[in-house]
């Protein structure tokens, strides 16, 4: 429809109040993160510009290192052991088992849990001496293993990242989603060629959902993993000496000091960071993703 | 030959047993890894601290000691910081899926210069990694004379939300057939009318699912809230549940107590909305 006259002028006012909020808590938060990363500032006294040097001591700090290499083990974790848990269990429910609502409804639990109570619960179930983990190996006998699991060097970062990898329920939902717009022909045409629904997922389901869903879970949990900051901040608030430390961690500590340029740093860092995963997750999957026999409906129902 | 079909029946059908049982056990583990640790936790929060740190954390409470839930209650005054999450979440859910529908409409509906652009630079709002914003959004609000509002955070809550928001809602403004609305333009309603009496009635499924995740987006929103407030008078239940780690250090079973009490509204309300919850998630996330 062509907007006549007097729509235009409703229309503008239609408009306003979304794009006025976007460019007020997206638009200029970015460009201003942007400026005062070349900025030594600490919120009160005047700014004094310092070109790139915010970024060469970011990079020069051990500590951020850490968080950068910590926020990619984070990533690849969730892409290479989350998202692929969740694709076999979004095949599994997808042949609808018996009580598959009810699986489909508990595994998206802890996505509509806050991360504030999932973390400080998790905590808890860490914890050294009335722990739920601790109590679970000494009931089958292998107390000797029980530990300060968040406390310990060695310890702190794998408890801080497991917990998160089992709940598939999100990327099993996106997936199952997809999986159920596949055309039920291609199943009846294959179990009539003797195909086990092992070989029907292998070479039906993976190959179909690949250029779509999976690249969707795998884009997702990359990102997400980049962003993680409510579990470590409650779990451990990156130590055992910064061995458990975020870039969102690490930048929250520099804004809580006082520190707004070398904050604002390590936000562009991680925004750059995460455009380039997701160009180069993108680019990763293209060759799958032209499937003439398949183009699916991703609008919102 | 006959004897040899019955054999390879016979090895087919102890694979499908096995594949049915590695199934199963699957399934059960994944369902018994997010329950059973709720179902410690939820126990737990009626046991003494005594019999936490002590005894078993498998045994069951001696006594229930409903008394924990009164405690998280009245003196973490976790009562008024549910109300808190509830007013702030209901009001900046209005405020978004107003302001976003009000956008989707014009996206969706009228032809203007730039129109695709606008819609993309919604669409990269949902990619931007929020979290990065924290000092520009202190700064926006505090310069505001918000810090420490409910204004401030459901102003924060609103804008944050208005990306995913028009987005779902575009997406089924899109479906809605033009037929429709351009009867009712020959029977002279104006743009308002339109919206406000064809499109809305229209799009209802995806304003509740956008509605849907703003709600839970806010009530589960813990960073900024933890920002922008320092006030306990204001505070959420979600910086309620950290400040309780602190308050109650010593007193574990206080806090499990108010960690399951902040759990079983979203818990209730999820599966009271799954449908519109679950598409309201997966549909942002393929867009995204």
């Amino acid at each position: 429809m062509k907007p006549t006259k007097s729509d235009r002028k409703v229309l503008i006012a239609f408009l306003a109040p979304a794009v006025a909020l976007v460019v007020l808590f997206f638009v200029i938060p970015v460009i201003y993160v942007a400026v005062v990363s070349l900025l030594k500032w600490n919120g009160l006294t005047s700014a004094e510009f310092k070109g790139i040097d915010n970024f060469v001591a970011l990079f020069k700090d051990k500590a951020f290192l850490r968080s950068i290499l910590n926020n990619v083990i984070w990533a690849a974790t969730a892409a290479a052991i989350q998202v692929p848990l969740a694709m076999l269990m979004a095949i599994i429910l997808s042949r609808k088992p018996k009580g598959w609502k009810f699986f489909r409804t508990v595994y998206f639990f802890p996505q509509v849990i806050s991360g504030i109570a999932l973390a400080t619960m998790w905590r808890h179930i860490y914890n050294a001496e009335s722990g739920l983990l601790n109590g679970l190996l000494r009931l089958v006998g292998l107390g000797h293993l029980a530990t300060d699991w968040l406390g310990g060097m060695d310890t702190a970062l794998p408890s801080v990242l497991i917990y998160w990898v089992f709940y598939v329920g999100y990327y099993m939902v996106i997936m199952m989603a997809d999986i159920t717009t596949i055309d039920e022909s291609y199943y009846e045409a294959a179990t009539l060629d003797g195909a086990t629904p092992f070989q029907q997922a292998i070479h039906i389901t993976i190959p179909l959902i690949k250029g779509t869903s999976l690249l969707t879970c795998v884009t997702l949990a990359s990102v997400m993993g980049l962003r993680q900051f409510e579990q470590v901040y409650l779990l451990t608030n990156g130590q055992p000496a910064n061995t458990t430390s975020t870039i969102v961690l690490y930048l929250y500590k520099q804004m809580q000091t006082g520190n707004y340029g070398r904050s604002s740093a390590a936000a562009i860092v991680l925004i750059i960071v995460g455009a380039l995963f997701i160009v180069t997750i993108r680019k990763l999957f293209e060759d799958h993703k032209k499937d003439p026999k398949r183009v699916i409906e991703k609008e919102a129902k | 030959m006959a004897s040899m079909t019955k054999r390879l029946d016979k090895s087919g059908q102890i694979k499908d047993t096995i594949l049915g049982i590695g199934k199963w056990i699957l399934i059960v583990f994944f369902a018994a890894y997010t329950l059973l640790p709720l179902i410690w936790l939820t126990i737990s929060s009626f046991k003494t601290n005594f019999e936490v740190l002590a005894k078993s954390p498998f045994a069951l409470p001696e006594v229930w000691q409903f008394k924990n839930y009164h405690n998280a209650l009245t003196v973490a005054g976790l009562g008024r910081m549910m109300l808190n999450s509830v007013f702030v979440g209901v009001t900046s859910t209005v405020i978004n899926v107003l302001v976003a529908s009000l956008a989707a409409y014009t996206i969706s509906r009228f032809k203007f210069k730039g129109k695709e652009k606008l819609f993309l630079l919604f669409t990269v709002g949902i990619l931007v990694p929020l979290n990065a914003l924290m000092v520009p959004y202190f700064l926006i609000i505090s310069k505001m004379g918000l810090y420490n509002t409910y204004a401030g955070m459901i102003i924060l809550y609103t804008a944050i939300g208005i990306p995913m928001s028009t987005v779902i809602i575009r997406g089924l403004m899109d479906s809605i057939p033009m037929e429709i609305e351009e009867a009712a333009y020959i029977d002279g309603c104006g743009s308002f009318g339109r919206f406000i009496h064809v499109i809305l009635p229209l799009a209802r499924t995806g304003i509740v699912t956008a509605a849907t995740f703003q709600f839970l987006t806010c009530w589960n929103e813990f960073v900024f809230a933890n920002l922008i407030v320092s006030s306990d008078k204001l505070r959420t239940i979600q910086v309620g549940i950290r400040y309780f780690t602190n308050q109650f250090s010593t007193d574990y079973v206080s806090m499990y107590a108010a960690i399951v009490i902040s759990i079983v509204p979203s818990i209730l309300g999820y599966v009271i909305f799954q449908e519109q919850i679950i598409s309201g998630m997966t549909s942002g996330a393929v867009k995204g």
